[in-house]
């Protein structure tokens, strides 16, 4: 393809205004529809993942159960050796800490509410400090003992405030009733972590409520650089712990179903993601039991415990993929029609072009340029265009709580596409309108000159 | 003559085939109803034998029939009182039949207010299983739960589904937990701390503090008010590890069916919350012997259509 052949497709395309701005239009908003369901699904997914990283506490997650005198798994475990073994992966892994988790129900009053406590050592965490956003109380009032940090949606609820006291009912370690008095040190904006209203307490604390040692913990929480790295770092942990003699396996366990989760789990809310931790023993139903002291170890990472959500992101991007493909068919069976068309308009032209020189391949080549052109230029003005109205519907807020709390930022859509995104989009117009282009250019290629001129005359 | 001796040995082959046959099959059949009516004993303690059941220690039902109590319950030891509360967790089930019953359930909350169901409970104490099917309100009807060899479903016919659930869970957002509705086995689970003597309203009782034997028990420590002289429980309060009140337990009705007393009427008070309250009461008490294939996740699907 020379410049005059695309000298000659511009020529052509600014020709006719009507007709390019209809083909034109229809292109660029089949490009526009694409750009912002990539963008905002690729933003769903960065927030899930933040959100998911917020939930479970880090990016790899090392999960211990530990069989009681009746064969029973518990969660809970004491090896240190566990958090060593993470700590000497090394590559990315910023901070190792235990993690402890219970299902329980507060209770403030007359009313009460199901949350999951988790317990944090706030001394050593950098995690929820850096992401989560407190609308009342300070970190400072977290310091004291049997202090709780907890969601606005749940303050709001209960009408709670900093300093007034919940009474905590959970389960233990061993599947045994306990309850506890926490006082409120500080409320976090949920609407800011993706709608999250799991409540936090300190990990000495709810270890000792959960009746465990104090050199016991449930899970080993790592955390990352970014998350990109959690499946490589899961993959070489589980293979130097099983290195090493530990029973390990990889992924989330399927959820045990008992009743109150599977009442409280929705697909896409908090608790589902973290239901599989819970502090309170899991009878095996149908299982074998295990020998007494059989300590068992599940490696999992933000990406697996993201699966459902995952999964529901996955399909939207399949919708995406089906709108994309129909209006691209739309569009090209409209420039191919379009040129059809062209081709009858142009046949006198097409038959001098032929006399003073042109050659078939010079046709030919004219046509797809214009078709280059005209698809080109409409995909990449579609894509501009997507971007400020995608940063537009980043700002209408949506409900946190609902169930797409969890693919959000801060209540809003975040609207992220990529380059590559982009190209791959600007790529597809572009070969679509060349194929759709391509036989009316034939035949515009294969019109014989005397002829064409006689034809017209 | 060949061809004769061959049909001969075909026809012997057929024969003893036959026979054997026949003599595998009445092995199979002795062997399942051997299976069926003494079922091996789980948990701790084994069981089985006569009169025996899962999860029941060795001796359990007979050590009952001949302890002499005392006459008068200031003499009453621990030990005593190990043996009372045995013989409320006897006599309130049925080891020697099976059990089926209306249950009629009123729930009250502050927060979710009052609502009433329905269900249709069958029972096997000695194998501690049970079969439970709601019969309303309408929009619940045929929802169940299962409770068979250790291992404990609920059913939703809408969705058409099992989930594994515990005996600790609560039923239907109530004080009422799934090991409400089982056979009582405190004497097995618990040993006694202390015991005094007291009233409960115009009833002479005996209260035991009793503690969980293992630190699977979801109840670490309760106290018990039995009524001496008809040896029945009036009252259980269940405390957390740290000593919190969780729940009471008022049990104040009884109806004598066979050997057995069973609580008809009983109401459960939460600890933290104690206008939170719910009462269950027992009627249409039947020991009727029921097919084994009701306790199975088959006829619970079945009959929940």
């Amino acid at each position: 393809m020379r410049v005059i052949h695309l000298k000659l497709a511009a020529r052509n395309v600014r020709r006719q205004p009507h007709r390019t701005l209809a083909l034109g239009g229809a292109v660029a908003f089949s490009a526009l529809i694409m750009t912002l369901i990539s963008g905002f699904v690729n933003g769903m997914d960065l927030a899930v993942q933040d959100n998911v990283t917020l939930y479970s506490g880090g990016h790899v997650l090392i999960s211990g159960s530990t069989a009681s005198w009746s064969g029973k798994p518990q969660n809970r475990f004491t090896d240190d050796k566990v958090a060593q073994i993470a700590k000497s992966v090394g590559a990315g892994v910023l901070t190792v800490s235990p993690l402890a988790q219970s299902r329980a129900t507060v209770v403030f009053g007359t009313r009460e509410i199901q949350l999951v406590i988790r317990g944090v050592e706030w001394g050593k965490d950098k995690l929820y400090h850096d992401s989560l956003i407190l609308s009342k109380g300070d970190w400072k009032g977290l310091e004291p003992s049997r202090t709780m940090l907890m969601s606005a949606q749940t303050a709001n609820r209960f009408g709670l405030a900093a300093g007034d006291q919940v009474t905590v009912r959970l389960t233990t370690a061993s599947g045994q009733e306990n309850v506890t008095n926490y006082t409120v040190g500080a409320i976090y904006d949920d609407s800011a972590a993706g709608g999250m209203n799991t409540a936090f307490v300190s990990f000495g604390d709810l270890v000792a409520d959960l009746n465990m040692k104090s050199n016991e913990q449930q899970e080993i929480a790592v955390f990352l650089k970014n998350s990109t790295g959690a499946e490589a770092v899961a993959t070489k942990i589980s293979s130097l712990m099983s290195f090493q003699g530990y029973t390990v396996s990889r992924g989330v366990a399927s959820a045990p179903s008992a009743s109150n989760q599977a009442q409280s789990a929705s697909f896409m809310s908090s608790d589902a993601l973290t239901a599989p931790m819970g502090g309170a023993t899991q009878s095996q139903a149908g299982g074998a039991r295990l020998a007494e002291g059989t300590v068992r170890y599940r490696v999992s990472t933000i990406q697996d415990l993201a699966g459902e959500i995952g999964s529901a992101l996955g399909s939207i991007r399949w919708i995406g993929y089906a709108v994309f493909a129909l209006m691209l068919i739309v569009s090209a069976t409209g420039i191919s029609n379009s040129y059809r068309m062209v081709l009858l308009e142009r046949t006198k032209e097409i038959g001098m072009l032929r006399c003073i020189g042109y050659k078939k391949r010079d046709v030919f080549s004219s046509f797809i340029a214009e078709g280059i052109i005209l698809a080109g230029g409409s995909a990449l003005l579609g894509a501009i265009v997507a971007l400020p109205v995608g940063l537009c519907v980043g700002l209408i807020p949506f409900n946190p709580h609902g169930d797409f709390g969890s693919a959000l930022v801060k209540g809003h859509l975040l609207f992220a596409p990529t380059i590559g995104q982009l190209a791959l989009i600007f790529v597809f117009v572009t070969i679509v309108a060349i194929a759709a282009v391509y036989f009316p250019a034939r035949r515009a290629a294969e019109v014989v000159p005397v002829e064409a001129l006689r034809k017209i005359a | 003559m060949n061809g004769a001796r061959a049909v001969t040995t075909k026809f012997v082959h057929a024969k003893l085939t036959g026979k054997l046959s026949l003599v595998l099959f009445g092995l199979v059949l002795v062997f399942s109803a051997r299976a069926q009516s003494a079922p091996a004993g789980g948990g701790h303690g084994g069981g089985g034998g006569p009169m025996g059941g899962i999860g029941l220690p060795l001796n359990f039902l007979q050590a009952d029939k001949d302890y002499k109590f005392p006459d008068d319950i200031a003499k009453y030891s621990a030990n005593d009182f190990l043996m009372l509360v045995r013989r409320t967790d006897i006599r309130s089930s049925f080891y020697n039949s099976d059990m089926s019953a209306t249950i009629s359930m009123v729930s009250v909350s502050p927060v979710r207010g009052t609502f009433a169901n329905k269900q249709q409970i069958y029972r096997r104490d000695k194998d501690d299983a049970f079969l439970m099917i709601m019969v309303e309100p309408e929009s619940r009807k045929g929802q169940g739960m299962l409770r068979v060899d250790n291992n404990m479903w609920r059913y939703d016919p809408t969705s058409r589904k099992f989930t594994h659930t515990t005996l600790k869970d609560t039923y239907e957002n109530s004080t009422v937990t799934n090991n409400d509705f089982r056979r009582w086995q405190r004497s097995i689970d618990y040993s006694v701390v202390s015991i005094t003597t007291g009233t409960l309203g115009n009833y002479k009782v005996i209260i035991g503090e009793l503690k969980a034997n293992n630190d699977e028990v979801p109840f670490p420590y309760i106290k018990m008010y039995i009524e001496a002289d008809r040896k029945i429980v009036l009252k259980v309060e269940e405390y957390s590890l740290s000593m919190k009140l969780l729940r009471t337990a008022y049990y104040t009705q009884y109806v004598q069916i066979g050997d057995s007393l069973i609580p008809t009427v009983q109401i459960f008070q939460d600890g933290l919350i104690p206008e939170k309250r719910s009462q269950v009461t027992y009627t249409d008490i039947s020991t009727k012997s029921l097919p084994d294939y009701y306790f199975t996740k088959e006829y619970l699907e079945r009959v929940s259509q």
